[in-house]
């Protein structure tokens, strides 16, 4: 007789069946905290203090690494596109496709990456850690919502601050874009700036300012819901976080498909 | 009436932590409960206060929506926050009470519950600045902050020295007294159910085994209590390794 159970088909089904049981709760909980801080906003009381607390934690903190990366991003478009369009004839293009490609993809993204790198798992684990360490809990106890304290603010500013990191970042990136078109492909500023300017519509900027507070929404939202339904202990609390890094990169993934085929298809 | 629980009964995947407990605790009085570790008392506290739905069985507390209070086990206090903010925070933060204190007036009520726990000046320390005995005292003061009707105690004294668990003992005799309030306490210390109870229950394997008097409990010859007292491994009860 073999046992069932110990059959390499009952082993991957049974890992198969853990991971949608998985999914399904972690889309189920982020779902809950989003009715929940939903339910809290409509009642338009907010900690003031802790938001403002917050929101320079979201774009201070973060800005460094977000700068870096998304200048890092277009200092390389730069350096691939500027000479070749440059050699084609095509040199006054360079600006426009720089501020199209930065605008409405590369620095919503990038950032969306930063932040969730920075921020995103640092929501996660000290919300996981609190939980963990029946902080929550007590904080139930002493009748103050944990949803209301903590996510709330985390939210609303990931909502408010991300379109503002991401102006800054767009910023930083081109002007890196246009020193790099300089130097490579002799494309003079001026030359450049004009040029971005002939790409870009008012549409994309909106469109790319939406969609970055969206981003950020996300990534506070799954950031602390997964750290907020932590049970257990240490190791719970390393996969809360690596749950929140993973769930956030597919959303915004998902978001940034679902912007581009709603506005640009 | 202060907290009346009724037949309750609490399962973890199957497994009776309460099997159908039923007790009361009336206005100003001080329950005890005691029992191996592992017996549910924290789980018991914690279904009172809401924290954890039982299986089956009710908590009736009187008045209907009285503010419980609860001291943790392992203290709970908010790491990222101060000891005056950890103190402060029902005060800062619940609904009921935000805005009502000025800062002159938290800075003078935590001085006070610090100087209660015998803590005056760490005001401005972090959690993690504090050892472990410390930290309890520091919940204590936050559990208490807001006058309480009904007030858990898990395990207030465990970790305390000798003179320290005499003064969180003194205080929890005097403080039920000026509030009036209902409390239950969760201790493994003898002292502490001596002089800080009126009467006590002792669980074990989810069953109430006794309930009656704190005299009676220390000197009487129900054998259980007899066993728990005399610190003995002979008796009715066994540690089970789960
Ligand atoms: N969240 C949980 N999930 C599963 N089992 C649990 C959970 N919480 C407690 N238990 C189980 O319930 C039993 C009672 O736990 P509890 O913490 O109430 O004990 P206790 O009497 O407070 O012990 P101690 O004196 O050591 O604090 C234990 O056997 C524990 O394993
Ligand atoms: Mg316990």
């Amino acid at each position: 007789m073999i046992n069932v159970k110990k059959t390499l088909l009952y082993r991957t089904i049974n890992l198969l069946w853990t991971e949608i049981n998985d999914f399904l709760i972690t889309l189920g909980n982020i779902g809950k905290d989003f009715l929940c801080v939903a339910k809290t906003l409509t009642t338009l009381k907010v900690d003031k203090k802790a938001l403002i607390e917050q929101c320079a934690r979201f774009s201070v903190d973060s800005l460094p690494i977000t700068l870096t990366i998304v200048a890092m991003t277009s200092i390389i478009i730069a350096m691939q596109i500027a000479p070749e369009l440059a050699k084609q004839g095509a040199g006054n293009y360079v600006g426009s496709l720089s501020a199209l490609v930065m605008v409405r993809e590369l620095s919503a993204i990038m950032s969306g990456f930063a932040i969730i790198s920075m921020i995103g798992s640092s929501y996660a684990s000290e919300i996981a850690s609190m939980a963990v360490t029946e902080q929550i809990s007590a904080m139930r106890v002493l009748k103050v919502d944990p949803i209301e304290y903590l996510i709330v603010p985390r939210f609303l500013s990931g909502v408010v601050m991300m379109p503002f990191v991401v102006i800054v970042s767009t910023f930083c990136g081109l002007l890196c874009a246009a020193i790099i078109s300089n130097l490579t492909a002799e494309i003079t500023y001026l030359n450049f700036i004009s040029s971005m300017w002939h790409g870009l519509f008012i549409k994309d900027i909106f469109v790319a300012l939406l969609k970055s507070s969206f981003f950020g929404g996300t990534i506070a939202l799954i950031s602390c819901s997964c750290g907020y339904s932590t049970r257990g202990g240490a190791l719970e609390v390393g996969t809360s976080t690596t749950r929140a890094v993973v769930w956030s990169f597919v959303a915004i993934a998902v978001w940034d498909y679902i912007f581009a085929s709603v506005f640009y298809l | 009436m202060g907290i009346e629980v009724k037949n309750l009964t609490k399962e973890f995947s199957g497994k009776k932590v309460l099997n159908n407990i039923s007790f009361r605790v009336e206005d100003g009085e001080t329950l005890g409960v005691v029992g191996f570790s592992g017996s549910g008392k924290s789980t018991l506290l914690k279904i009172i206060c809401g924290l954890l739905y039982p299986n089956s069985g009710e908590i009736i507390t009187s008045p209907k929506d009285a503010d419980i209070a609860m001291t943790f086990q392992y203290s709970a206090l908010f790491d990222f926050l101060t000891v005056f903010d950890n103190i402060a925070f029902p005060l800062t933060q619940r609904k009921e009470f935000r805005n009502k204190y000025s800062r002159e007036e938290l800075k003078e009520i935590v001085a006070q519950k610090l100087k209660i726990v015998g803590l005056e000046g760490i005001e401005n320390r972090y959690p993690s600045e504090l050892s472990g005995g410390m930290q309890k005292r520091v919940g204590f003061a936050r559990a208490i902050v807001t006058n309480p009707k009904i007030i858990l105690y898990d395990e207030p004294t465990a970790g305390l020295d000798p003179v320290s668990s005499t003064l969180i003992e003194n205080y929890i005799v005097e403080l039920k007294k000026e509030l009036n309030a209902s409390c239950l306490v969760v201790t493994h210390q003898l002292s502490t159910i001596k002089r800080a109870t009126d009467k006590a229950i002792m669980l074990y394997e989810g069953e109430i085994v006794y309930k009656g008097s704190t005299k009676e409990l220390l000197e009487g010859a129900n054998p259980y209590t007899r066993q728990f007292v005399s610190a003995s491994i002979k008796g009715p009860m066994k540690i089970k390794t789960l």
